[in-house]
């Protein structure tokens, strides 16, 4: 886990590579690195590269980057973690490949000198990447399937540009402030700024699970080399192999081996502990598979004392039964506004969340973690959000003769009224339900211009249906893919990443997995929200009653009250948080 | 000690199952201590092959549901082992015996029993034997057996294959002369879609023009993939052999350059061991017991079944490697297995 930049000046007109520019961008992400850094310049001073590195796999010196192969000729800088690199790097060596470190970061080396573009396919993990090849005089850039590590770039036309997050960029000096109506539309939307939007014109994205090349003659169109929709419109017709196995059993095989290659590292991992079902089968089935329950942290706030969605507690309990070292973290009031200035600094882009994550995250570093296993991403893989069954409510509903003329009459709420112009599609009816504000709420929040200007750009609607195309084929997998492709792309992993690296710890998510979800993808299909259940059924003692069927709960911090936030027309006040949250853009 | 097998098939039975049984039966009946081993099959469906020392066979048992049933009643109870070859028998085993010795080879042990009776009766098992580990585990989730288990996987009776020159006439026939030639062979039937036949087709198109894939078998979901093949614009890259003489097969597996078969519901994958002992090169699944045949990656490549880039590269790796018969296949030898089974009746008694 660390942080990265690239400069590759590949126009003819550019100027050469500035050693301050990358070395401003590599120092904003100190944080996200604290164990070591550096910054390479190419002696033709067209290509510059920086890292921030937080030690995790071979803490030795031999994993700083940004590192050259065996033969001293391509250069990596690299972000995130390869889980399967001991395999591919045993296959690398039989094909005949020498390693001068036992890092991952060394066999993503390899691999591409082996089998170019391909081979991001191979990988298990999350990451983002650029290679130096002097020999083509390219660079090959990628992200991973799900999008769990950031990375952005800017192309102005002479000179390509990548960091590990927005701010990053800026700091480098050369890059344009000015804001991207189309991405703060984004925002006021869905509370995130959807990629391969940012706040920022200049600065855009690098897509989930997508690369390119960039050469001479600029950046090359990006290949998608992964689609979350494609994935289980294919386990639809692999209804056969999903029935071999009992599905519970299925679960804890593969959710297990997942979690095995996510436990992979030289330095000891913990894990967040809510009261729910993933983070609580997670615990329980790590604990099999390293026979000894991980440290575990959960948070506690008394604003929520006694309240049903209080977690401490229950975590509490479930820790002592499975006998782990667990932490119970009361985070007040005076404690959070202390650190908002802090917070706000580190939100790489505008979003109502994270701030769970940055208080789990600083009291997991806080007991001297570098590395805690996360559930998040069990609700969008197991179908567990109200979403899996309101969706298709919806979308039959808006579908009825006259309820157009119905909604109208009877809707209470702004999103009741417009349930029959979003409704009737997939991608409206994603809008309805997880929208912060509706488009017709825009002029006022933003300028009537520039609301018009955004949403013209961002084309919301047509946003969200290319999530889901290729069809997946049934609700229940258009609906995942929905989920896993904006909410927790835009919203929950890149809020976890810039939270948790600003403690300087790494965040893993085993139920996050590109493979895991090629695997069970079928099974997903045919046993569709039951799989919680099966889930809570999995580890080798199954999760007691009072946790696996306690109702759903959110993880939530009393944001309302401790910023005594007007009211809204929103339970949690998200949308006065919004107000608050973008004028630190303003 | 005498010991009575109750099973589906072994000696004139066809297919796995039925080989696994033969050299089980062999193998116990060479254990020292062995008086006499019993053997009550369900089905014969060709010639016997010659039967080892110290085995009686009950072939009339064969030839309905009542002989079968009346043969295990007639075979009395002086037996210091039962056998229960196949976890669907365990009622019938239990005509004999509460406590048989129950053998596990695949997908008929990964759920539930459709007969609740053999659910119930799997708690009073002396013992499980399962031809892999993935096999076991997969049982044990389900069943919450908790009683002895032990592995006992196929053997290869490798002297029997051998690396030799491909068959001229059968590469005219099938038109591969001047081919790389990748092969999966198994029952190609639709209940079955987890063998890897369409994973493998489904590369096909992005490997060099020169390969062709025979899939030796046949079975009812031959049309389907033949359809595919077309819809993929590999028609004249796939052979399908049909149902194929035995005598030929190991013609077959010295046809091909790579054996891959990514699959998802074998239990062990003896095929794997059959194509190594031919010297071919071979990639199994990480997913399933082929794991397990290939000695977890020590004997061929293993890829995972849901990963098409991973397939494709791994069958460029092998159709770049020499073909030869590994060290590591003496794991499998028959020698080993007799060991083996010698070791868990030992055990047993």
């Amino acid at each position: 886990m660390c942080g990265i930049a690239a400069l590759f000046a590949y126009g003819s007109a550019a100027a050469p590579v500035d050693a301050a520019e990358i070395e401003s961008i590599t120092e904003w992400m100190r944080p996200r690195g604290p164990d070591a850094g550096g910054t390479w310049i190419s002696p033709d001073a067209r290509v510059a590269l920086g890292s921030r590195r937080l030690a995790i796999i071979d803490l030795s010196d031999e994993g700083t980057q940004p590192m050259t192969d065996v033969d001293g000729e391509l250069r990596i800088v690299f972000n995130g973690e390869i889980y399967n690199y001991r395999e591919l790097r045993a296959r690398l060596q039989r094909l005949g490949a020498r390693f001068h470190s036992t890092t991952d970061t060394e066999v993503l080396l390899q691999l591409y000198r082996h089998d170019g573009a391909a081979m991001v396919e191979l990988l298990r993990g999350m990451f983002s990447f650029a290679i130096w090849d002097p020999r083509e005089r390219r660079m090959f850039v990628a992200r991973d399937p799900y999008g769990i590590k950031p990375l952005y770039i800017a192309d102005d036309g002479e000179t390509f540009r990548a960091a590990s997050t927005v701010k990053a960029l800026l700091a480098g000096g050369r890059i344009s402030r000015e804001h991207d109506p189309a991405g703060v539309a984004g925002f006021w939307l869905m509370g995130s700024v959807p990629e391969p939007h940012t706040i920022f014109k200049s600065i855009r994205a690098v897509e989930a699970g997508t690369s390119f090349f960039v050469n001479e003659r600029g950046v090359e169109s990006a290949r998608r080399y992964y689609s979350i929709a494609g994935i289980l419109g294919r386990g639809v017709h692999d209804e056969a192999a999903a029935r071999l196995v009992q599905p519970n059993v299925l679960l804890r095989e593969l959710v297990t081996d997942s979690l095995r290659h996510h436990l992979i590292a030289d330095v000891p991992v913990g894990a967040f502990l809510s009261s729910g079902i993933d983070s609580s089968a997670l615990v329980s089935l790590a604990t099999e598979a390293v026979n000894e329950p991980p440290r575990t942290v959960t948070l506690r706030f008394e604003e929520f004392a006694g309240a049903a969605f209080d977690e401490a507690p229950l975590a509490e309990r479930f820790a002592r039964e499975i006998g782990s070292d667990h932490v119970t973290r009361l985070v007040t009031r005076d404690e959070f506004m202390a650190d908002m200035p802090k917070l706000f600094d580190a939100m790489d882009q505008p979003t109502i969340d994270g701030t769970n994550t940055w208080f789990v995250s600083k009291a997991a570093a806080e007991r001297g973690l570098k590395v805690a296993i996360s559930g998040l991403g069990g609700d969008e893989l197991f179908g567990s959000y109200p979403s899996f069954a309101a969706l298709p409510r919806i979308v039959s509903a808006a579908r009825l003769p006259f309820a157009a003329s119905v909604a109208a009459r009877i809707g209470r709420s702004p999103k009741a009224k417009a349930a029959a112009q979003y409704g009737a599609t997939w991608e409206g009816a994603y809008l309805l339900k997880r929208g912060l504000f509706l488009p017709d709420d825009l002029p006022s929040l933003m300028g009537v211009e520039a609301a018009r200007e955004g949403l013209e750009q961002l084309g919301i609607l047509k946003h969200i249906a290319g999530t889901i195309d290729p069809d997946p084929g049934t609700p229940f997998g258009r609906v995942a893919a929905l989920e896993a492709s904006l909410y927790m792309r835009n919203q929950l992993l890149r809020d976890t990443d810039w939270a948790s690296m600003a403690h300087s710890l790494e965040v893993r998510t085993p139920l996050v997995d590109a493979t895991l979800l090629r695997q069970i993808a079928p099974l997903l299909m045919v046993e569709k929200s039951r799989c919680k259940q099966h889930f809570a059924e999995s580890p080798p003692t199954q999760l007691p009653d009072w946790l696996s069927k306690r109702r759903k709960t959110g993880f939530s911090v009393p944001l309302a009250e401790w910023m005594q936030l007007p009211p809204d027309g929103t339970s949690t006040r998200m949308r006065s948080w919004a107000r608050r949250v973008m004028e630190q853009w303003a | 000690m005498r010991i009575l097998h109750i099973g589906t098939d072994s000696f004139g039975g066809y297919g796995g199952i039925a080989l696994y049984n033969r050299e089980l039966i062999a193998a116990m009946a060479s254990h020292p201590e062995v008086d006499e081993v019993v053997v009550i099959p369900r089905i014969i469906v060709g010639e016997c092959e010659p039967l080892p020392k110290k085995v009686t066979f009950v072939s009339a048992a064969a030839r309905g549901r009542l002989a079968f049933l009346r043969a295990v009643r007639g075979a009395g109870s002086g037996f210091d082992l039962v056998v229960c070859a196949h976890v669907n028998l365990l009622p019938v085993a239990r005509l004999v015996t509460k406590h048989p010795l129950l053998m596990l080879y695949g997908i008929e042990a990964w759920k539930p029993l459709r007969d609740p009776i053999s659910n119930r009766l799997l708690r009073g098992v002396r013992g499980v034997i399962s031809i892999s580990d993935i096999t076991r585990e997969r049982f044990t989730g389900w069943s919450h057996y908790d009683g002895p288990s032990q592995l006992l996987p196929n053997s290869i009776r490798a002297e029997w294959y051998g690396i030799r020159p491909k068959n001229l006439a059968l590469a005219a026939r099938y038109k591969l002369e001047g081919k790389r030639v990748l092969m999966t062979l198994g029952r190609v039937v639709a209940a079955e879609r987890y063998k890897g036949f369409d994973e493998v087709l489904e590369v096909l198109p992005h490997l060099d023009a020169d390969v062709s894939y025979i899939i030796a078998g046949g079975g009812n979901d031959v049309p389907r993939l033949q359809r595919k093949a077309i819809n993929l614009g590999v028609a004249d890259r796939v052979i399908f052999t049909g149902l194929f003489p035995e005598e030929e097969k190991a013609d077959l597996y010295n046809l091909a350059d790579v054996y891959v078969m990514p699959s998802r519901g074998e239990g062990f994958g003896f095929v794997f061991l059959e194509a190594l002992a031919c010297g071919v090169p071979v990639i199994a699944s990480r997913l399933d017991g082929g794991c397990e045949a290939v000695l977890g990656g020590q004997l061929g490549q293993l890829v995972d079944p849901t990963n098409p880039a991973e397939i494709r590269l791994a069958i460029i790796d092998a159709l770049a490697s020499a073909k030869r018969i590994p060290e590591g296949l003496a794991y499998f030898s028959y020698e080993n297995f007799e060991r083996r089974t010698h070791a868990i009746i030992d055990g047993l008694a």
